[in-house]
């Protein structure tokens, strides 16, 4: 069946880009994988949360004595229980750490939680639900950022004027000079929609809190460091009296590395019962109550040259912010930044403005504000090569970044194999030769960021730490901070170190997921892991291995100009490679001349000074074939390739993976997936009434590695993963552009959509002009 | 609430509980035996990771009730493998990274293990249709249906029996 | 949460009615579960008593018989009947149906006759079974009546089962000779419930030149599953060419009573009545003209 192609495998490199066996596989495919969902601790508490049924509204009164009466319920919290801190992600920003978790005298989005209830099982928990009794005096409330904004609409936080949470603005060059010089100006607007992350495992924690003043929990997490201080912060606890324990997660997607309600309310609860406390989301919950995709309301405006070289550009963008900051004001900046990418605007001007509404959160969803921008963009470029009668391939190539390039202010672009990419997708669609009527093709470019380089959570840590140890008989122990979510991070870094040290995979005992023995790292989000966390190990396997080849160069005396080596757990010289001795042996003898300490060393990576976004891009290019019926406007997808550059590959296997799950999600967020709500309330909230695509509606994927080397990344990689979600619903819209000749704006892409946008664009012209 | 007798076999081992009627299958599998392979990711039978096997036959175990399962042969993940010896799928699953998070495994392993049960020359399009109701959220579900078809292929025959 | 219920466990029909007669309004069937459990979860149902009747071998059967056609028991699960080679020698397009339905994993445990039961509009049995003309036999401990799918639901997850009765058997008449079935739903995930659901099956006359009977059956295109009779009218005595699909289609269209909702809009279900019909029409007119080796 139709599967990679890709590039011959690099044979300088004995582990990376091979294909290893992901080093939690064995727990995963046997059951074994403990994740919180799992978690039973002795005398364990069952916890409940209460949300509000409104949008907007006061709390007046909470009685919670009829449900704490209630045989088998230990007892119930509110908000008056908690410190009433306002914790936000933007923790360095005090007036955007606007949520207090458990509401005390507001509450601003239906599902906000009110009360919490501990009991000696689920179901008496959640029957106690029943028995709060909560006063509420309804507020007017706004769900959509345009009404918000008006003057005189009602106000979600009163230090918000007009509701506008944050606004950005980026600007180089002159936009209004360049719109004069352009000969061709295209004005569009464009509606993103949400979308949900749909973790397989709902939110959840559970916290136990003990008579010595420490707090663990043990939670589905994408950064235990950001949970362990956030935590410490609303409940008034020493950082490190606080315990985050987050082995195995069932899936993040951007919704698990901020403070959430199941974590709060347990521990909450916990320290009030000095009781272990459990709290998992039903699915319900996940839909109605945790963050989602921010919804953005975009325009465009573009001027281009008659030949197709941009000249400028103007966007515009209100975002749905729903009820507090979240991670909001990042897609907001992101959103406007990648706006811009992957091409050389020699003018260009955003500004973007982030509204509260009486809405879930908008918050963090893989690619972060960037599958927004893309959309419009790749929509509006097609558009536009197709009124100038240019290819639209060759209109992105002759636009496109290039190594080198500098996006004037913000970036400096190292390695770029944009180019290459858009060659490998003009090929691969030249062969598909001539397509059925109604099928089409469509393309879209995209680049991305391998982790953010601001410091929002005024963390004093370094972005990234790691601690390599190598015991007696050659055993490697690596203590990262890292998580993995399932993007198979533990997996890439332990190739990274292995290849580093010149050991196997095997060799590795990975430790993570555990605030009291891992070192600090910020989390898996923004696409940080492999190249923040990949350069901490990485100088940590250095350390260790200077040290090891110090030993071994004293045992084997090497001239001072023959470099010694290690690959494969031999340390050799490169020159001669069969003069070498085993590393064990080495280790064991290095150890003995230091008193029997074994060799450690750390590593830690900040990206200081590489521009305001990111240290390093990914690009890449996707095109995706679809058929569509004219009849009814059903699109389904028939063959996708993506060309892509992250750099130097690591995990392949992981690399192929990251690719298809990005197709799937960022495809559904094309044409399947929404989270339509009437007056605030979700109206789907279970996976019913979601669509996911499913094994039915994925595509063959075809993946080519455009292979080039990131100066800033561990072994010149970059990310791979986040990106990926870029392009997809831009190219799908494009492929429906393509096939049946209507531009859809507005996300998703459903068949009703297409359907009478095809009519629209059938109807006989009636007012005719000559 | 009276609590009424189960007897059920799981993975081989005989158990008998006293439970709840209303207590589904999963939650026995799980909160009465221990056996946490087996996850639970929706309330309206969609996700079917809760996917285990009754007298072989693979069914959603959060749409079970325990009750209905008395005297039945249950096979959850735990019992795929053979002591330290994994299951052909289990090893094609490794081969091929077929999980990312995992969550979505052990119900999609046992689902692939009953499907290949029932069809044991399947085409692609046979496999896509038979693991059709898993939800996976992480893959793409590509990675899994090569899994799938490797087995079916024959690239993992178990060694004969000497 | 599912609330508590007592749990009886019926080993045959007869102690399936008379647990039904003993409790009356306070207690609920229990087969397959697939679609009931959903509901208790939620709160929607909540029975003191609840009668487990999968084990009821008595009504676990498919047969067939020339004159008399297709019996299916009520606890049949779904994938008994995809699997059956009854079923696939006379009623293929019932395994067709099945194929779509759901996943695997429901349809092993779960059963035609609680689908049924369960009412729902966008049930691919019910609508099926109305255009294959089906009946449903129901019994309580006081009689046995035998109606036609057609008039069994009666509204949204609503049907005519009384206090204390029960479903027994599904029958299906034999397909006359001469005739087509043809059956579709539209919808975006594979094997998800229809936005919009079509069935139709046409007789030809002996020439296979022209239809001599119709039924056209649409599924979510109304409260409970319909019949196009103005639109199967259209039909009936013509040579089906795509003017008159056209205009079958349409007809459909006007006939149904299509809700909105987040998956589409009325209008929208209109089209899709429309489009689907006509296209069920078609295969249906074009595989029966087969059957009969009609030619122009």
């Amino acid at each position: 069946m139709a599967g990679m192609r890709r590039q011959p495998m690099s044979k300088k490199y004995h582990v990376i880009n091979t294909p290893v066996h992901n080093v939690d596989g064995i727990a995963k495919v046997t059951g074994r994988a403990e994740y919180t969902f799992d978690v039973v601790l002795p005398h364990m508490l069952y916890g409940k949360i209460l949300r509000s049924p409104y949008p907007h509204a006061r709390i007046l009164n909470i009685d919670t004595s009829k449900a704490e009466s209630l045989s088998g319920v230990r007892g119930v919290v509110t908000g008056k229980d908690t410190l009433g801190v306002k914790q936000g992600i933007w923790r360095r920003y005090k007036e955007l750490c606007d949520e207090e978790i458990l509401a005390r005298e507001k509450v601003r989005y239906i599902g906000e939680p009110v009360a919490a209830v501990a009991a000696v099982d689920e179901d008496t928990a959640e029957e106690a639900l029943d028995y709060i009794e909560v006063e509420y005096e309804s507020l007017p409330a706004v769900f959509v950022p345009l009404d918000a904004i008006k003057e005189g609409a009602p106000l979600l936080h009163e230090q918000a004027e007009r509701n506008i949470n944050v606004t950005r603005h980026i600007e180089w060059g002159d936009v209004d000079e360049g719109f004069k010089q352009s000969d061709f100006i295209r004005e569009d607007w464009f509606r993103c929609s949400s979308q949900a992350h749909v973790c397989m495992e709902t939110h959840c924690a559970v916290a136990s809190y003990t008579p010595d003043g420490k707090l663990t929990v043990y939670t589905s997490s994408q950064s235990h460091y950001y949970i362990k201080v956030l935590l410490a912060d609303v409940l008034g606890l020493r950082e490190n009296d606080i315990r985050v324990i987050s082995r195995y997660t069932g899936g993040g997607f951007g919704s698990k590395f901020e403070l959430d309600s199941a974590q709060f309310c347990s521990s909450v609860l916990s320290m009030k019962f000095c009781k272990p406390v459990k709290i998992v989301l039903t699915r319900e919950e996940e839909f109605m109550a945790t963050k989602r995709r921010t919804p953005m309301f975009y325009y465009l405006r573009t001027g281009v040259k008659k030949d197709g070289q941009f000249v400028a550009k103007e966007s515009r963008v209100f975002t749905e912010g729903g009820a507090y900051t979240a991670m909001g004001a990042t897609a907001l900046y992101l959103t406007g930044f990648f706006q811009a990418f992957p091409y050389d605007w020699p003018n260009y001007r955003f500004d973007g403005y982030r509204v509260y509404t009486n809405t879930p959160p908008t918050s963090a969803m893989r690619g972060f504000g960037a599958p927004q921008a893309t959309f419009c963009a790749e929509t509006q470029i097609d558009i536009i090569a197709k009124e100038l009668g240019i290819d639209r391939i060759d209109i992105r190539r002759k636009n496109g970044m290039y190594a080198g390039y500098e996006v004037p202010g913000q970036a400096w672009i190292q390695s770029c194999g944009l180019d290459e990419c858009l060659d490998k997708v003009d090929e691969w669609i030249k062969g598909k030769g001539d397509l059925p009527a109604n099928n089409g093709i469509g393309i879209a470019a995209y680049g991305f960021m391998s982790g953010g380089i601001f410091n929002w959570f005024d963390t004093p840590y370094a972005f990234s730490s790691a601690v390599v140890q190598v015991n007696i008989d050659g055993k490697v122990d690596l203590f990262i901070g890292s998580q993995d979510m399932g993007q198979g991070s533990n997996t890439t870094l332990t190739m990274i170190c292995a290849e580093e040290l010149g050991v196997n995979v095997q060799d590795i005992r990975l430790h993570m997921g555990d605030t009291d023995k891992c070192p600090v790292d910020l989390g898996a989000w923004g696409s940080r892991e492999t190249l923040m966390q990949g350069n901490a190990v990485k100088m940590a396997a250095a350390e260790v291995k200077k040290q090891i080849l110090e030993f071994a160069a004293a045992k084997m005396s090497p001239n001072i100009v023959y470099d010694l080596d290690i690959k494969d757990g031999w340390i050799h010289l490169i020159a001669r490679p069969e003069r070498g001795l085993a590393f064990n042996d080495v280790v064991k003898e290095a150890i003995r001349g230091r008193d029997g300490q074994p060799l450690v060393a750390r590593g830690h990576y900040t990206p200081h000074r590489k521009g305001m976004i990111s240290p390093a891009y990914s690009f890449g290019v996707q095109a995706i074939e679809v058929d569509v019926d004219p009849e009814t406007g059903k699109i389904t997808l028939k063959d996708c390739v993506t060309a892509h550059d992250c750099g130097q590959v690591i995990n392949p296997l992981g690399v192929q993976g990251q690719l298809e799950g990005a197709i799937a999600m960022a495809a559904g967020y094309g044409f399947t997936e929404d989270l339509p709500m009437d007056e605030g309330k979700i109206l789907n909230p279970n996976l019913v009434d979601y669509k996911l695509l499913r094994t039915t509606e994925m595509p063959e994927t075809t993946v080519v590695e455009v292979e080039t080397y990131e100066p800033e990344g561990p072994f010149g990689a970059k990310e791979a993963g986040e990106g990926l979600t870029n392009p997809t619903a831009g190219a799908l819209g494009n492929a429906v552009f393509d096939a049946v000749g209507v531009s859809i704006n507005e996300l998703p892409i459903t068949p009703e959509k297409v359907l009478e946008a095809i009519r629209e664009k059938d109807k006989p012209e009636t007012n005719k002009e000559d | 609430m009276d609590k009424i007798k189960l007897c059920i076999t799981v993975n081989g081992e005989d158990h008998e509980c006293y439970i709840k009627p209303k207590k589904l299958l999963v939650e026995v599998l799980r909160d009465e035996l221990g056996l946490m392979g087996t996850k639970r990711g929706c309330n309206t039978g969609s996700c079917h990771a809760c996917t285990v096997l009754i007298n072989s036959v693979s069914v959603k175990s959060c749409s079970v009730l325990a009750v209905q399962a008395d005297g039945c042969e249950i096979t959850t993940i735990e019992g795929l493998a053979d002591a330290a010896e994994l299951s052909p799928l289990q090893r094609s699953f490794l081969d091929y990274g077929a999980f990312q998070c995992g969550f979505c495994t052990s119900g999609m392993l046992l689902t692939a293990t009953s499907f290949l049960a029932e069809n044991p020359e399947p085409t692609e399009h046979d496999i896509r249709e038979g693991l059709h109701g898993n939800i996976c959220r992480c893959t793409g579900y590509n990675s899994i249906i090569r899994a799938v078809k490797a087995v079916a292929d024959g690239g993992y025959e178990e060694a004969a029996d000497e | 949460m599912i609330k508590d219920f007592v749990y009886h466990r019926a080993n045959t029909s007869e102690e399936a009615l008379d647990l039904l007669d003993k409790y009356r309004d306070d207690c609920k069937i229990i087969c397959g579960g697939q679609s009931l459990l959903i509901l208790m979860r939620q709160g929607l149902v909540a029975p003191a008593n609840l009668i487990d009747i999968k084990g009821v071998k008595d009504l676990d059967y498919i047969t067939f018989d020339p004159e008399e056609g297709l019996k299916i028991g009520a606890v049949t699960t779904h994938r008994a009947v995809e699997k059956s080679e009854i079923v696939k020698d006379n009623y293929s397009i019932l395994i067709e149906m099945e194929k779509n339905l759901a996943s695997v994993q429901t349809r092993n445990w779960g059963t035609l006759g609680g689908n049924l039961c369960h009412g729902d509009p966008t049930g691919d049995p019910a609508t099926l079974f109305t255009v294959l003309n089906g009946s449903v036999k129901l019994a309580s401990k006081e009689r046995e009546r035998t109606i036609p799918v057609e008039e069994f639901s009666i509204d949204f997850f609503e049907t005519v089962l009384e206090e204390g009765e029960m479903l027994l058997e599904i029958q299906l008449p034999v397909i006359p000779p001469r005739t087509a079935v043809a059956y579709d739903k539209f919808n975006l995930i594979e094997n998800d419930q229809g936005i919009v659901a079509a069935g139709v099956s046409v007789t030809v006359d002996e020439k296979g030149s022209v239809c001599q009977e119709a039924r056209i059956a649409l599924g979510s295109a109304a409260p409970v599953p319909m019949r196009a009779k103005a639109a199967e009218e259209l039909l009936r005595g013509k040579k089906i060419d795509d003017a008159l699909l056209d205009a079958v289609g349409q007809k459909a269209a006007e006939e149904a009573d299509p809700v909105a909702d987040i998956h589409a809009s009325e209008e929208y279900r209109r089209d899709l009545v429309n489009t689907l019909t006509k296209r069920m029409v078609r295969k249906a007119w074009e595989q029966a003209r087969a059957l009969a080796g009609g030619k122009e």
